[in-house]
């Protein structure tokens, strides 16, 4: 964790998690809250820092992501706490203006 | 898309230069009509249950779902009858009739303030009996959670509507696909892969992965959601790793390889190896039935590796992602599909293109099946 700063407060608290007496805190984030513990960069590069390969386009890596709640800070966990966030968008592709963002709070 | 029979047209008037007015002029008349075909069964968004003629790529029948579609994780009876879905956030289990869409099977994996989810982990004994699950529980407490162990679940098919597990038997964590033998071993995707005896609940481990120590080698990356290889009868699971052509570590002189872990769900048999070059990312593969030298894997490109040399063969750049590999049980046809909401078809032999079907909604991570049964007269 050097050379990562954490910049919310989920990754405040994973930075802090780091002793054996802590284990069920990230435990829970895999079963519970759903959501991966990982720092994988996300949709902009790919494992060879290029773009070649990402998922094409990326409407069709999007439900992969939040159903799982692959990505933690980029799409809502549908797992968990916003299953119906792609209602009113069975098709990524072709309905993504009806996705909107997610507030905590307001489900 | 041509149906196998049209593609045997197709070839037989290219030979003859002849028109053809019968479909199957040309492949000898007297070939009897099949009593079985392949089909696909799939789930998609919003909640659908799809079944599609799998030479023709036509839609067939299409159930309603009782729940939220993910994770899409298909299991089918042994008649091929009943589709098993894994569906309801992760957390429930519904057994749908593909011809009746009635619901036949239901289980809420979650009870009181547990609530259980299961990372695709779904799995159907030989003879149809029981539903095997993987599972994830942690309990709800009004100002904290609890994580539980996790755990395999049996289910009896024959309890029908809202069943409870019948036995639960302690199981490693970090479980995403499981497959069954023949012989009813329930074979266990995690750290490493393990060997459950369904009765007592004794495993062992089948394959070493995350516990490996070779110097040579870095530790194994494994991502896999999709229990396929049904129609080559493997449990099958990619992963990348870096080969230290020098020192341990050293970076400068080493290369990148792609390898699975497969179980022959005939014999029990279980190979790990590499298979070919690591150049793009791929999410799954399998290997072609009747062929295993040949392994073939999928994402943003379909590949074709050749085992035995470690090479890749053949690569073509597809219209978009697919997760998803399927082949029909002749192994001559490749059915892509998940992410978006579209399944094409390939040509083993010849990568010819051979159609495609778009369901209306996206699959995302949902695992479709290849099934070889009777006749299904379309409902639609």
């Amino acid at each position: 964790m050097k050379k990562l700063k954490p910049i919310n407060q989920k990754a405040v608290e994973l930075a802090g998690t780091t002793s054996q007496q802590q284990v069920n805190d990230v435990v829970a984030m895999q079963s519970v809250v759903g959501c991966a513990s990982t720092t994988d960069p996300g949709w902009e590069v790919d494992m060879f820092g290029g773009t070649a390969g990402l998922c094409q386009p990326m409407e069709a890596d999007l439900y992969g992501c939040s159903d799982p709640c692959w990505w933690p800070a980029q799409v809502p966990d549908m797992m968990n706490t916003y299953p119906d966030w792609s209602a009113d968008a069975p098709s990524a592709a072709k309905n993504w203006r009806n996705l909107d963002g997610v507030y905590p709070g307001k489900e | 898309m041509q149906s196998l029979k049209q593609r045997c047209s197709t070839l037989a008037a290219a030979a003859l230069g002849v028109a053809l007015t019968g479909s199957l002029v040309g492949c000898g008349s007297s070939v009897p009509e099949a009593t079985n075909k392949d089909y696909m069964v799939a789930v998609s968004r919003p909640n659908h249950l799809n079944v599609i003629d799998a030479e023709t790529l036509e839609p067939v029948n299409r159930c309603d779902l009782p729940a939220h579609p993910a994770p899409g994780t298909i299991v089918m009876s042994p008649d091929s009858q009943i589709a098993y879905t894994l569906i309801g956030s992760f957390g429930e289990i519904y057994g749908i009739d593909i011809e009746s869409c009635e619901v036949v099977f239901s289980a809420n994996q979650s009870q009181g303030n547990e609530r259980v989810r299961s990372m695709g982990a779904i799995a159907i004994s030989p003879d149809g009996s029981e539903i095997y699950t993987h599972q994830n529980p942690t309990v709800m407490m009004s100002d904290h959670y609890q994580v539980q162990d996790t755990r395999v679940a049996v289910f009896n098919t024959a309890d029908g509507l809202d069943a409870k597990a019948v036995r639960t038997f302690p199981a490693p964590r970090q479980v995403t696909i499981i497959k069954t033998g023949d012989d009813g071993t329930l074979y266990l995707g995690g750290p490493d892969v393990y060997a459950m005896d369904v009765n007592s609940g004794e495993y062992t481990t089948s394959i070493v992965s995350r516990n490996l120590d070779d110097p040579q080698y870095s530790p194994r990356d494994v991502l896999t959601v999709w229990p396929i290889g049904d129609t080559s009868n493997e449990f099958i699971r990619m992963f990348s790793v870096v080969k230290f052509n020098g020192e341990s570590g050293d970076m400068d002189n080493a290369s990148f390889h792609w390898g699975y872990e497969r179980i022959d769900l005939t014999t029990g048999e279980p190979t790990d190896t590499i298979f070919g070059p690591l150049e793009v990312v791929l999410f799954s593969g399998q290997t072609r039935p009747n062929h295993p030298d040949q392994m073939w894997a999928v994402l943003s490109h379909l590949k074709q590796f050749d085992v035995p040399s470690q090479t890749e063969v053949r690569s073509i750049t597809l219209d978009h992602t697919y997760y998803c590999i399927n082949f029909s049980t002749d192994g001559d046809t490749i059915y892509l599909s998940g992410a978006l909401d579209d399944i094409v078809a390939y040509d083993a032999n010849t990568l010819e293109k051979l159609g495609n079907i778009t369901l209306g909604g996206d699959m995302s991570m949902a695992t479709p099946r290849v099934i070889n049964r009777s006749v299904i007269t379309s409902k639609l």
